[in-house]
């Protein structure tokens, strides 16, 4: 007696289970046929019904799942079609979400672009400087002196913490007899890894032989080594130079300015050789309590050295690497300054009776809106990324123009069109609204309202656009209809009147 | 509700519960115990034969479920396309009729 009731229970409740799959609408007809069923089921079981395999209540119960499941797919199948309909909203998202999507895959697909949206791959790199001499800040030249680097090196320990120096060379490198290549090879100060973060497997581990250490780039090691993994520890000559290959270096490991196929780790004395003349471009970590809050950006200083100043540019290599945000965040200020002045910002004029339309009516069409917006400002600024730096992934410089020149018209007509696809939709559906019909004509009723009337297929209103502007009627107009209408519209018998 | 042709294929398991509620079985769990088969078939199964217009359902009278003090039950029946849906499926299942006999054939 005790079993039955406990499994009368745990039937019921594995009907109510199900019945959440069922759609809202045919939920109380499904539930009240399976409580029938079940009822039926409890009273017969005393019955003929008690010896046979389905008198278990628990058993018939579950049948409820694939039931409620079958309903609900058949439900969204025929359902969704029709909110994928011509001139939803659903299908206008979906639209754009693709092409972010779409987006994002050439981004992710293009190296230069990956790297620009990426955060930098160095630790800390809010605290790493940038130091050049006046007047190249940001540039992809060379402009400090060895000498310099060398002077700083023992000069600079209350400001900076570290300081590393490296300069982009093309060498020749003999892969194998009568094979050599001509690479870029970054010459740097031995503690540049170290500067920057970054853990190259094998690197520290080659540090005892005393050799330079030489650490390729993958694609390089993947060109001229065929992506060999016993490279690692060999030595190789670099221009009559006995160094040793310590490790490879991802490709978007290197983000600091120069294109490299090569970093050469060399030790002071090894770097001495240089000439006092030779530019590079030296990195450092600053240290805190010498520079005042914000760390970021770029500052200048000036250094007296035996009576002469020399000014020096600062900037922050997070700032640097950050430039594709800043462009792109200056490219949406321009749009949104010249968007008034290429298109009206009003969405006209809608009744403000709470009957007509309710507060959440009015939230999902405020929030359809700026799900818009938001999804052309990803997708514009995906599409110009990967447009400048696709095309220009080693000139930092070029690809901020590509980007501004890509970006700003594209921010422009995406929010042009957003506004107008808005202005045509029905504040209660937001399906696009059909059937223009013009009223009136300005010529032959000068002071009658003329203009066009386009109505919304489920007969939730009239939206009016007048044809000239007057005092009395200048921004369209929508016109609620109460639901005694809906009879005269095609759509109107659609399942739910309120849904997007 | 979609109307599906008269000379639609069925599968056997369809065959079976047209026949059965053809036979008199007119409740789901009737028609479980005469097709001997499990409720997450049946169910769906009448609800697909119900969307192509071979079966009907309808909810029984409030007066009688009352009388019986239980909750009123839904009930299905054939339509005319799924009586003739079933003439054809003998054709194809001829061991259908004598499995779930129906009332003509056990009076004939």
């Amino acid at each position: 007696m005790r079993r039955g009731r406990v499994d009368s229970a745990l039937a019921r409740i594995n009907v109510r289970a199900a019945s959440l799959l069922v759609p809202r609408s045919g939920r109380a007809n499904w539930t009240a046929e399976w409580t029938a069923e079940l009822h039926h089921l409890c009273h017969a079981a005393g019955d003929d019904l008690a010896g046979s395999p389905d008198s278990d209540l628990v058993q018939f119960s579950l049948g409820a799942y694939p039931d409620a499941f079958w309903i609900c797919c058949h439900h969204l199948r025929s359902d969704g079609l029709a909110r994928l309909g011509s001139g939803s909203a659903l299908r206008c998202g979906l639209f754009l979400v693709a092409g972010v999507l779409a987006a994002l895959l050439i981004c992710l697909a293009e190296s230069g672009a990956r790297d620009a949206l990426l955060p930098p791959p160095y630790r800390d790199s809010g605290d790493l400087v940038l130091i050049s001499s006046d007047g190249y800040n940001g540039t992809q030249k060379p402009s400090t002196a060895f000498a310099d680097y060398e002077e700083w090196t023992n000069d600079t320990a209350n400001l900076f913490t570290q300081i590393a120096f490296y300069r982009p060379a093309v060498k020749g490198i003999h892969i194998a007899h009568y094979d050599d290549a001509r690479l870029v090879v970054a010459q740097a100060s031995d503690n540049l890894l170290q500067l920057l973060g970054l853990h190259v497997a094998g690197a520290a581990a080659s540090a005892a032989k005393g050799e330079p250490r030489l650490l390729l780039s993958h694609s390089v090691w993947s060109a001229l080594y065929q992506s060999n993994p016993g490279i690692v520890g060999q030595s190789v000559d670099i221009d009559g130079r006995t160094v040793a290959i310590a490790g490879i270096l991802p490709d978007a490991d290197w983000r600091l300015p120069g294109r490299i196929d090569a970093v050469l780790l060399e030790s002071p004395s090894d770097l001495a050789a240089l000439s006092t003349r030779a530019r590079g471009f030296v990195i450092a970590r600053i240290r805190k309590s010498a520079f005042p809050p914000p760390h970021g950006g770029w500052r200048k200083m000036v250094e007296a050295r035996y009576g002469v100043e020399y000014a020096f540019d600062c900037i922050s290599v997070a700032h640097l690497l950050g430039q594709p945000s800043i462009v792109f965040l200056f490219a949406l200020l321009l749009a949104c300054l010249a968007l008034p002045a290429t298109t009206a910002i009003p969405l006209g004029d809608y009744p403000r009776r709470h009957d007509h339309l309710p507060a959440a009516v009015n939230a999902r069409r405020w929030g359809f809106l700026f799900v818009k917006f938001a999804l052309v400002i990803i997708l514009v600024d995906l599409c110009s990324t990967a447009l400048a730096y696709g095309l220009y992934a080693h000139n930092p410089v070029n690809a901020i123009y590509v980007q501004i020149v890509a970006a700003f018209p594209g921010l422009l007509f995406g929010f042009r069109w957003t506004l107008q696809d808005q202005r045509r939709r029905c504040p209660e559906c937001l399906r696009r609204l059909s059937n223009p019909a013009r009223v009136g004509q300005a010529s032959c009723n000068f002071l009658s309202w003329n203009g066009t009337e386009l109505f919304c297929m489920r007969g939730h209103g009239l939206l009016h656009i007048p044809e000239l502007p007057t005092s009395w009627f200048s921004t369209q107009r929508w016109l609620c209809l109460d639901p005694s209408w809906r009879g005269l519209f095609a759509e109107s018998c659609a399942p739910s009147p309120g849904a997007v | 509700m979609l109307a599906m042709p008269a000379d639609a294929k069925l599968s056997h398991t369809a065959a079976m519960i047209l026949q059965a509620i053809h036979a008199g079985q007119i409740y789901g769990f009737s028609v479980m115990q005469m097709t001997g088969l499990p409720s997450g078939t049946v169910y769906p199964a009448m609800r697909r034969l119900e969307r192509d217009g071979l079966i009907a359902s309808k909810w029984e009278q409030q007066s009688i479920a009352d009388a019986e003090q239980r909750p009123p039950r839904k009930y299905y029946r054939l339509t005319r396309t799924g009586r003739a849906t079933l003439e054809a499926a003998y054709e194809r299942y001829p061991l259908l009729e004598k499995m779930i006999p129906s009332p003509e054939a056990e009076r004939a």
